[in-house]
């Protein structure tokens, strides 16, 4: 069974119908992606996953747990956490009050003060700059920092979206790397970008969508094989 | 600064008190015009020498000249121009035929020699001399205080800069003030004061003032705790000292530090806009009345139920305060911004009406009276000092639960709320409970000054519980520095103190607190004693910003 399994979910933006009917599933383990153009829907389906939106219509499980019957704020207790598009840092807050806030999700102490060391651990840079205001950061430092908050709730699946926008091409390798990284210590990842070369590197599936459609569904392989798919998102002609 | 920029400064400062003299201030002010003048041009003086937060911190030679250059145009000048009008009064000039408010009280306000006096000859060169000395002294003290620590209000300093005599002279100035304020009171030295002895409780203001600023100041440690015992110490002995009248007003100004605080959580913390606060002081003043006074509604329909005194009352009122700021607060959840503000200011004015037309219940605009007063193991607290001592103690617990839960995850979530609502919901922040907690706590704060409130006034009136009120208590933690507790304390001195004691110029009290908080604004738009949170978000531009790619 697929540890996330999301059937046939529309989503609306009041009239605007952005989702028309998504499915996916990512197992344990994986690292899946979801590649698409500007406005495709990557974002609204990260979004409804996580509980932000809700879908008029469709399911989405987690290990066999409806999550849509769960108020929005209490899908990361389920194990989803996400890193949203454009990071979204609490500007005004240090680093380390960003990190605490990741916690949010969880009360046992001993836990927490061990994830932040394992967070420090993978990016050093944010605790030579605990104290500083998160606002302050360089781009590369704000990603990891939201990634960082987003792995303090010990999520089963981390969602992320366009880790690497922004960045500079030498900061974005590090950036994969870390993705690689994460799932390797056991997060199961659902990666959405726009740089689908990289992002099919590092994956083992992905999907495509097109204006809120699935539109091919295959190994990272073939997806990088794959002459339409080289055309569109790969600048291969 | 160059000495040409103090020479103008002077002038400016000269233009403005002259503009107050034509519009008549002396003639309101009576015998204390002279002092609050050399206040304004010690403050003018103050501002204008101040160094801007880039800048190093002029020399004090350059300061205590250009201090010196102001105090003497304005002093020299403004005698110059008073010595004129009087003598044409002294021949029996018309004066007030060409400039209306400059009349014999005028230049009695300002030299201290009576009409029949003038007339006699009596000169009003002494009076002037004083005069200019008042205001030669103020432009030079307004120089050597932008060399102490204490000027910082006026702009971010640098924490290096400081010397050591600066910080013990920083700790010692309340004392100091303290001290000033107690040779006056033993030695009846008149320096103007009015009968209130307004001046007595403008020096107990910025001696607690000052003592907010030290309080900040004061390293951690031994020395913080030493310290901040000595002005707690301070601060109970001062209701002590002070006349009735003096611990009326300063028992105002606590009440709405407890409302202050309050407020401070759902728009400081929380950052939702309420302008509708009064609605939940109003609560918990008409519920206390309601179940208190033998006038009231309830008490006089239920033959069995005598009443219940303020302890029994208290509780109660506060938890309807909450539950009121509940009941707000459900229908606001999904607004943001502007749109709970507007729905807001009309939830206050509700209340307001209701008060006003249930007749039956709340006596319409005759209120509910006889209010009984607290009392404490029989000692009766209804009396200027007791509400004070009461106030005290209430705005301590206040501040207790509001620091405890400021430094809870709780208060880390309203920080996230504040924001990005989204991302703080999808880390498992209930934006609903976490809302709803601010407002509830904010109102039962407003509840807590209004059940005191209620029991000083003894009788209350649904008008006591207009707009103004919410305003108020919003100006004041904006200019103490929103998210901050010893800016609320700050605030409500700035803006329910002082005004108190200039009652008798009432007109243009509002006008001249209108221009405060505009200038405020602009020169300081994280408030006096800002949260250090708050002052970052609103200096972000100071900040290096952050750099989008870098290699
Ligand atoms: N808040 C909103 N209100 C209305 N329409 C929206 C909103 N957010 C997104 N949309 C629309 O929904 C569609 C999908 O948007 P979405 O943000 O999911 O795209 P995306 O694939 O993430 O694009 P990008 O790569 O640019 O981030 C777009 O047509 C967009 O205009
Ligand atoms: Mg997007």
């Amino acid at each position: 069974m697929a540890m996330l399994e999301v059937k046939n979910i529309h989503t609306y933006y009041g009239n605007i119908h952005a989702l028309k009917g998504v499915s996916l599933h990512v197992d344990q383990g994986e690292i899946v992606t979801l590649i698409g153009a500007n406005g495709a829907g990557k974002t609204t389906t990260l979004r409804t996953i996580s509980g932000l939106l809700k879908p008029r219509q469709g399911t989405i499980f987690l290990n066999g747990d409806d999550l849509t019957k769960y108020p929005d704020h209490e899908i990361v207790y389920q194990g989803i956490a996400m890193v949203p598009e454009g990071r979204g840092v609490f500007s005004r807050l240090t680093v380390l009050e960003n990190i605490e806030l990741g916690a949010y999700s969880r009360s046992d102490r001993g836990e927490i003060e061990a994830n932040t060391q394992r967070v420090f651990q993978m990016f050093p840079r944010l605790e030579e700059r605990a104290k500083q205001v998160a606002g302050t950061l360089s781009g590369g430092e704000q990603q990891m920092l939201a990634t960082g908050r987003a792995l303090m709730a010990n999520p089963k699946i981390l969602l992320m979206d366009e880790p690497s926008m922004g960045l500079a091409p030498i900061l974005v390798e590090g950036v994969f790397d870390t993705i690689v990284e994460i799932n390797k210590e056991g997060t199961t990842i659902l990666l959405v970008e726009q740089n689908a070369l990289m992002a099919l590197q590092v994956a083992d599936r992905g999907y495509v969508i097109q204006t809120g459609e699935i539109v091919l569904n295959d190994t990272a392989e073939n997806l990088r094989r794959n002459p339409e798919v080289q055309s569109a998102y790969l600048g291969i002609n | 600064m160059k000495i040409k920029d103090g020479i103008r400064a002077g002038f400016i400062a000269l233009g403005i008190l002259i503009y107050l003299d034509l519009i008549g201030l002396p003639k309101t002010f009576g015998s204390s015009m002279v002092v609050t003048f050399a206040v304004i041009v010690f403050l003018f003086s103050l501002f204008s020498l101040r160094t801007k937060p880039a800048e190093a911190p002029a020399p004090l030679p350059s300061v205590l000249v250009n201090g010196l250059i102001i105090g003497v145009i304005t002093g020299l000048g403004f005698a110059l121009i008073t010595f004129g009008f009087a003598s044409l009064q002294a021949q029996d000039v018309k004066v007030t035929d060409v400039f209306a408010q400059i009349s014999h009280e005028n230049i009695e306000a300002l030299t201290g020699v009576d009409k029949v006096a003038l007339r006699e000859g009596q000169s009003v060169v002494p009076g002037l001399t004083k005069l200019a000395g008042y205001f030669i002294l103020a432009g030079v003290l307004g120089g050597v205080i932008t060399q102490f620590p204490a000027s910082k209000v006026l702009h971010i300093g640098d924490e290096e800069k400081r010397s050591s005599a600066r910080y013990w002279l920083m700790l010692a100035l309340p004392f100091l003030l303290f001290a000033f304020f107690l040779a006056l009171r033993i030695e009846g030295v008149d320096i103007g004061g009015s009968e209130e002895n307004s001046f007595g409780l403008v020096l107990i203001y910025a001696c607690i003032a000052a003592a907010l600023f030290a309080v900040r100041e004061v390293k951690a440690g031994v020395h913080k705790i030493g310290f901040s015992a000595l002005i707690v110490a301070l601060v109970l002995v001062i209701p002590q000292l002070t006349d009735l009248k003096q611990n009326a007003i300063l028992g105002a100004v606590m009440i709405f530090v407890i409302m202050g605080i309050g407020l401070n959580i759902v728009v400081g913390f929380a950052g939702l806009l309420d302008l509708g606060y009064v609605a939940f002081f109003a609560v918990g003043a008409y519920t206390y009345a309601l179940i208190s006074s033998p006038e009231s509604y309830i008490v006089v329909n239920l033959p069995w139920f005598e009443g219940l005194n303020f302890w029994a009352g208290l509780p109660i009122a506060v938890l309807l305060g909450a539950a009121a700021g509940i009941m707000l607060g459900i229908p606001v959840l999904r607004m943001r911004g502007d749109y709970l503000a507007i729905v807001t200011l009309g939830f206050g004015e509700i209340i307001r009406l209701l008060l006003l037309n249930l007749r039956d219940y709340t006596g319409g605009p005759g209120g509910i009276l006889e209010i009984p007063s607290p009392n404490l193991f029989g000692l009766d607290l209804g009396n200027p000092k007791g509400i004070l001592y009461l106030g005290m103690a209430f705005a301590v617990i206040v501040t207790f639960f509001t620091i405890r839960l400021r430094d809870s995850s709780l208060g880390r979530a309203w920080v996230a709320l504040r924001e990005d609502e989204d991302v703080a919901e999808a880390m498992g922040i209930n934006l609903v409970a976490i809302k709803l907690m601010a407002f509830a706590s904010g109102a039962a704060f407003a509840a807590l000054g209004g059940t005191l409130y209620a029991a000083r006034q003894v009788n209350i009136f649904p008008d006591n519980f207009a707009l103004d009120v919410s305003i108020n208590v919003l100006s004041l933690i904006i200019i103490g520095g929103i998210g901050s507790i010893e800016g609320v304390v700050l605030g409500s001195i700035a803006l329910i103190g002082l005004p108190e004691i200039l009652r008798s110029v009432d007109e243009y009290r509002i006008v001249a607190f209108g221009a405060l908080l505009v200038i405020m604004m602009i020169l300081r738009p994280e408030g006096f004693l800002p949260s250090t949170r708050r002052a970052r978000e609103l200096h972000e531009a100071d900040l290096d910003s952050p750099a989008e790619f870098e290699g």
